[in-house]
């Protein structure tokens, strides 16, 4: 089966005063129909930039990103953003809040030309998300609703265009924990009911957890480990994916593995493997001991299979 | 013995649509070297006792009980002796390090405001050495000193923010969401130096989070709260791991255990929203979205109430609350 969406070899590069960031440094991923993929890593790592990339907000300096079999250009733009729609971290800031709940999610309708009842469309779509009974809602203020429904709303608005591909950005992070299980559920709920693909970018590893089929793990613009679910977060390869596990407080593990330093400029990104100076392996001499030390510091490494589609860029896998 | 002892505190936002009660009674204490977390939601009031204690809130806000250091309140302190207190005694960092900090100010000018204001006679040179050591002493390098906060990464600001907290030697710090804009990493950088800190200065601490299973790696005892008030205490592995209160235990499955088979794929929530303060319900204010709700819950305000080993829970389903059965 063809993947809905399908990033090939993606790179977007940012030039200011002649220096060159490599936000996206050589990134492939798929995204299948009724699929949940989590894109997860730390501020700073290019998930935004890919996501931002897949919408069409940034040109590839080079790559293919395909949508449901073709790639996307300028004559296809309009329909395919349509058809692929974004969910932002706060929904107050992507709502206007002098706009009427039902103009917030009639605005895409309308915006796109969409056929049919556009009244029938937007009460459909609210109550998909869950704000029911749906005309209790048109004609409030995003201030008058909760933090809760004002993301419902901003699904809606996403939703009333009956999209093939969701991508959301943060879905919860701006939300209260009791109110954030909901939205996950109803993420989930669209994928599996309407047959969507989602695309959620996140931090959050317990949300992957919670509503994630796939994992992507990305470091300083390249995906260093991606796989099922259950492979990465319960038996993680990558010694990024590892640590990071290790100080989240919902997994179990017991010994903590904080790295020191913070997540390398993309302009500098670091010669060899791009994460050997902060890498444990590297630091407590494993690496030296498995005679890989050298590959480590000069040699890129890409991501090569493990076990069944489990993906992992890092040497000490490769010799293994 | 205790050192910091919070009575019935009520405080009282006034707005232009009326009063707000954002705080409604909250009675803790904090013993020396000791940890406490408070748990809860945005607009739950944990923020707003780390300001009453601090003497931050806006004028005109009414306050009531009392908030005992050492025995001495400090609601009813003289600003002298508040300006005195403050600091020296009792620090606080704030959330969000990049609002906290002045932006056109070097930081290492700000950490040493705070020194000089505590200590009239203390000469230029003594306030940059004590500057120098307190970057260290938080892992940055003394150079950091003539940096301005924009120069700096979010968890290097967060470093900055703890070293000015601990400028004048305090007995008690306030951290208030202290990781909480931080990345997963960065912000297990800083819990470890904070839980350094702790050991090597003897402080006590509250620490205040939405992020329950945050406090349990943290502190020994976590209070969390709903609409104002105190809804369950005890020690932090035993409220986390055997919530008395159904609100904890909501609160505690919205983060769920990575290869916990129960949570996969089943994301947990409560149905509804936290209540608007000034629009309370009647009886317990958690009763509309509590998943074990009676009909005496919506008529019967339930006080906290003593839950065993050193615990203390308001529901009606606790064995020693008392109401109508």
């Amino acid at each position: 089966m063809n993947p809905l969406l399908s990033v090939e070899d993606v790179h977007v590069t940012f030039t200011r005063q002649g220096i060159v960031a490599r936000a996206v440094d050589g990134v492939s991923l798929d995204v299948a129909a009724g699929e949940v993929v989590a894109l997860v890593g730390e501020s700073g790592c290019g998930k935004t930039t890919l996501a931002r990339t897949i919408m069409g907000l940034e040109r590839p300096a080079a790559g293919i990103v395909n949508f449901d079999g073709h790639a996307i250009d300028r004559k296809r733009l309009r329909a395919y953003r349509r058809k692929v729609q974004l969910v932002f971290q706060d929904p107050t800031g992507a709502l206007n809040p002098r706009h009427t709940i039902y103009e917030a999610v009639a605005e895409g309708h309308r915006v796109h030309r969409l056929a049919g009842d556009e009244v029938a469309a937007v009460a459909g779509a609210l109550s998909r998300c869950g704000l029911r009974p749906p005309e209790r809602f048109f004609t409030r203020y995003p201030h008058e609703v909760s933090g809760g429904q004002r993301q419902r709303v901003v699904i809606a608005g996403a939703m009333v265009l009956k999209p093939q591909l969701l991508i959301a950005d943060e879905p919860v992070a701006s939300l209260d924990a009791s109110v954030r299980g909901e939205i996950l559920k109803l993420l989930r709920d669209l994928v599996d009911g309407q047959g969507l693909g989602l695309l959620v970018i996140t931090h959050d590893l317990g949300l992957a957890w919670n509503i994630a089929d796939r994992i992507a793990v990305m470091y300083l613009g390249r995906i260093v480990e991606i796989g099922p679910c259950e492979q990465i977060l319960e038996r993680p390869q990558h010694p990024y994916t590892k640590a990071l596990l290790s100080v989240v407080p919902e997994s179990k593990q017991l010994e903590q593995q904080i790295l020191v330093g913070e997540t390398p400029d993309p302009r500098n990104i670091p010669r060899g493997c791009r994460f050997h100076p902060r890498c444990p392996l590297v630091q407590h001499g494993e690496a030296e001991r498995a005679g890989i030390l050298n590959e480590c510091r000069t040699q890129d490494v890409a991501l090569a299979p493990t076990a069944g589609n489990h993906q992992v860029a890092c040497h000490a896998q490769v010799r293994r | 013995m205790t050192l910091l002892s919070v009575e019935e505190l009520a405080v009282a936002y006034r707005t232009s649509q009326g009063t707000v009660p954002a705080v409604r009674g909250a009675t803790f204490t904090l013993d020396p070297g000791e940890t406490l977390g408070i748990a809860g939601e945005s607009g739950c009031g944990k923020s707003t006792i780390a300001n009453a204690m601090m003497r931050l809130l806006p004028d005109g806000t009414a306050v009531s009980g009392r908030i005992l250091l050492d025995g001495e309140d400090i609601l009813t302190m003289k600003p002298g002796r508040l300006r005195a207190v403050r600091w020296s005694e009792l620090a606080i960092v704030f959330q969000g390090a990049l609002h906290a900090l002045n932006p056109v100010r070097r930081v290492g000018w700000q950490i040493g405001e705070a020194i000089e204001l505590h200590e009239r006679a203390i000469s230029a040179a003594a306030v940059r050495a004590r500057i120098a050591s307190l970057l260290e002493r938080v892992g940055l390098p003394a150079e950091r000193a003539d940096d301005y906060p924009h120069q700096l990464s979010g968890g290097q600001r967060q470093r900055v923010l703890i070293a000015m907290a601990l400028a004048c030697n305090p007995s008690v710090l306030i951290a208030d969401e202290p990781t909480t804009a931080l990345d997963v990493m960065v912000q297990a950088q800083v819990l470890e130096l904070l839980q350094e800190l702790r050991f090597a200065h003897d402080l006590s601490m509250i620490f205040i989070t939405h992020d329950l299973s945050l406090l349990t790696y943290v502190c020994e005892r976590i209070a969390v709260m709903y609409a104002g008030r105190i809804v369950e205490e005890g020690p932090s592995h035993e409220v986390f791991e055997s919530p008395a209160h159904p609100y904890t235990a909501a609160l505690a499955a919205a983060f769920p255990t990575i290869g916990d088979r129960a949570s996969r794929m089943a994301p947990s929530g409560l149905a509804g929203d936290p209540p608007d303060p000034m629009d309370l319900p009647s009886g317990c204010a958690f009763a509309p979205r509590c998943p074990l709700v009676e009909d005496r819950c919506r008529t019967f305000d339930v006080q906290l109430t003593d839950a065993g080993d050193a615990r203390r829970a308001a529901c009606i389903h606790v064995p020693a609350a008392t109401g109508p059965r």
